[in-house]
């Protein structure tokens, strides 16, 4: 195995509040090979958001403290300065937000912000820069790029906006892409499209991608690896088969359970999980899952789990009373 | 028609219009369908092909611009002033965002009072009775939560709140308009399991719209889907996802993800993106991605024809059962 190219190590993400501190990353720690895809799912609060953009070192510096340690490519991102992040930005990270409205400049032409990239960080100048813009507008799938170029992002569909985003992202053709819910928002034609594109480009490129989506079905088939993440920590880890298929952490089978599938026959009746997700101002010293869990016991409210090893290489979850092991997919409850 | 009963609801040859500068357009361009008691229609397609504003005309939210929705018999799109008025309770509708769709300034249970006040069809101890009924129903402790205001409740709650305060006039038909999408999966799986208890109990008919195929059909015993304005195929659940006719909805299902890794990678993925509703294709307006598409689809409008019981689509050259 090489060094792998980003590692996390305990990584806590403080929000200081008027209600009282608030950690919306509880001590995260995982680390991502080259050119390989992670995945990170969660639903809304559970912090996946926040831990990408602790990675990109894009947190506030007030009311904001970041602890632990995170290794991009060999450079320390933890309280590293603004000025030493913008030498890693755009050539060693990159990052494509959720709403492609909101990530581009409503005012300026669309080539003109891929080539400001190209012009700061590489230092080329206006002619090249302009070529290479038009050349990323044509590898992200633009029709008529050349033309394009001159395009505001008004003038664009949703998807031909990510698509710019996506091409301005990998301008310097960083090493990681860190890629926080990439295609919601979008049509599911457009949505195929977008994946099979940073699919294709990851593989182009060599680069690495964390995959960030609350949707299991933007996961399950392009990551090598899940974290599912819950109320700031990871509640399990492990290869996306392992994950699906073995998973030993109820919070994982009832998110699996809950999500309809087009498998279904009509009137499938879906598992819930009762309550919602907790606030994070009011944690409780045990398990974060447990007031919603099936098989949570005394233990579970009083003492937090720590992560365990489940069987499987890198398969982790933390959990006091698992799910029981599935050898087969026919133990597995997708089928019931 | 495929069922035999007199349908709830009968749609045809729809048109909603809208005026864009110096251009008209038809954001719903004719279509037809029916939905009969007790039943759920599922109404997908992507964004801009009017499933909402199909919502919204059957509701007379937005004026039809022509056509015919007939409700129990009775044409609402000629009806005026107090007919119209009794016709609406008898259709309710729900929105995507829960939480834009309350009264800010109002107290939950007063929320769901309002369809009751302004018919003035309880009143007092009655009224307060439907009220705690009601929210009970939807799984909020009208004890505890009756005095709040939406701003204290999560999204998936202000759509138990929506839910509640559109089953008080006892509605027949329940438009449900993209009314999980904003939700996280377990709250998402919490409030589709309400729609079905609350239809059984309630003897609803649903017209489900939503993007999300697998939500669909879950919820649906027919399916519709639209493309730019017009139903390119409608038929059963089962039939439509198991052996789709229609080009367009083999390649939208093909594009949705399902959440097992050992689902096929890449199905075939559709290129392009919808055109512009200003300027719609000649002859079929899905011929400019489509790859089956000949010259006969440039010249001549598909007919939403009958190629199995209950199950119509528009295409000249359907991928079976022609």
């Amino acid at each position: 195995m090489s060094q792998p190219l980003l590692v996390v190590d305990d990584l806590h993400t403080t929000f200081r509040t008027t209600a009282g501190p608030v950690a919306a990353v509880g001590g995260v720690s995982f680390d991502l090979a080259t050119n390989e895809t992670i995945g990170i799912v969660g639903e809304s609060g559970s912090g996946k958001t926040v831990l990408a953009r602790t990675i990109m070192g894009l947190q506030p510096r007030t009311n904001v403290e970041v602890r632990g340690s995170v290794l991009l490519n060999g450079h320390q991102v933890v309280g590293a300065s603004e000025r030493d992040m913008r030498e890693l930005w755009a050539t060693d990270v990159s990052m494509v937000f959720q709403d492609p409205m909101t990530s581009l400049n409503p005012v300026m032409r669309i080539g003109r912000q891929i080539d400001e990239t190209l012009r700061v960080r590489l230092g080329m100048d206006k002619r090249a820069a302009r070529a290479r813009a038009v050349e990323l507008l044509a590898m992200v799938g633009m029709p008529s790029a050349e033309h394009r170029y001159r395009a505001y992002p008004t003038q664009l569909s949703g998807g031909m906006r990510q698509r710019v985003v996506i091409a301005t992202a990998l301008a310097c053709s960083p090493k990681l892409l860190i890629a926080d819910e990439p295609t919601t928002g979008l049509d599911v034609t457009i949505q195929a499209q977008i994946l099979n594109l940073l699919d294709d480009l990851k593989q182009q490129l060599h680069m690495s991608v964390v995959l960030i989506t609350h949707d299991l079905g933007v996961v399950a088939t392009r990551t090598s690896r899940i974290i599912v993440m819950y109320a700031g920590r990871i509640v399990e880890m492990g290869a996306t088969r392992d994950i699906f298929y073995h998973h030993r952490m109820p919070y994982t089978r009832a998110l699996l359970e809950s999500s309809p599938k087009v498998s279904n026959p009509p009137h499938t009746r879906l598992r819930v999980i009762p309550g919602r997700p907790p606030n994070l101002s009011t944690l409780s010293a045990g398990c974060a899952f447990a007031p919603r869990c099936e098989s949570a016991t005394d233990r579970c409210h009083r003492e937090r789990p720590t992560l365990e090893n489940a069987g499987e290489p890198g398969h982790v979850f933390a959990c006091w009373n698992p799910v029981a092991r599935t050898s087969s997919h026919e133990g597995d409850l997708r089928h019931g | 028609m495929a069922d035999a009963s007199t349908p709830l609801l009968t749609v045809r040859d729809l048109t909603v219009t809208f005026r864009s500068g110096a251009h008209v357009v038809s954001a719903v361009a004719g279509i037809s369908f029916d939905i009969a008691e007790g039943e759920t229609l599922g109404l997908v397609g992507e964004s801009g092909c009017g499933k909402s504003t199909t919502g919204k005309a059957l509701m007379k939210i937005v004026a039809p611009a022509s056509g015919t929705i007939e409700l129990n018999g009775v044409d609402v799109t000629r009806l005026r002033g107090r007919a119209l008025r009794n016709a609406r309770t008898r259709m309710q509708m729900i929105f995507q965002d829960p939480i834009s769709s309350l009264n800010p300034r109002r107290r939950v249970r007063d929320i769901v009072a309002e369809p009751l006040d302004a018919w003035k069809s309880a009143k007092g101890n009655e009224r307060d009775a439907i009220v705690r009924k009601l929210l009970n129903e939807v799984g909020i402790d009208p004890d505890v939560y009756g005095a709040r205001y939406p701003r204290e409740f999560s999204g998936g709650q202000c759509q138990r709140i929506s839910i509640a305060r559109s089953l008080a006039m006892r509605p027949q038909l329940l438009i449900c308009d993209e009314v999980v999408s904003a939700l996280d999966v377990s709250v998402q799986a919490q409030i589709l399991n309400l729609l079905e208890e609350l239809k059984a109990e309630y003897g609803l008919t649903l017209l489900f719209i939503a993007h999300d195929l697998a939500v669909v059909k879950n919820v649906s015993d027919r399916v519709a889907v639209m493309y730019l304005g017009k139903i390119c195929e409608i038929g059963p659940s089962e039939v439509l996802y198991e052996s789709p006719a229609h080009p367009y909805t083999h390649f939208l299902l093909g594009a949705a993800l399902e959440a097992d890794p050992d689902t096929a990678v890449r199905g075939d993925v559709l290129q392009g993106e919808p055109p512009s509703p200003l300027d719609p294709p000649s002859g079929c307006r899905f011929r400019t991605r489509c790859p089956y598409a000949t010259e006969r689809c440039a010249v001549e409008e598909p007919p939403l024809l009958e190629i199995a019981p209950g199950h119509r689509v528009a295409c000249h050259f359907p991928l079976h059962g022609s």
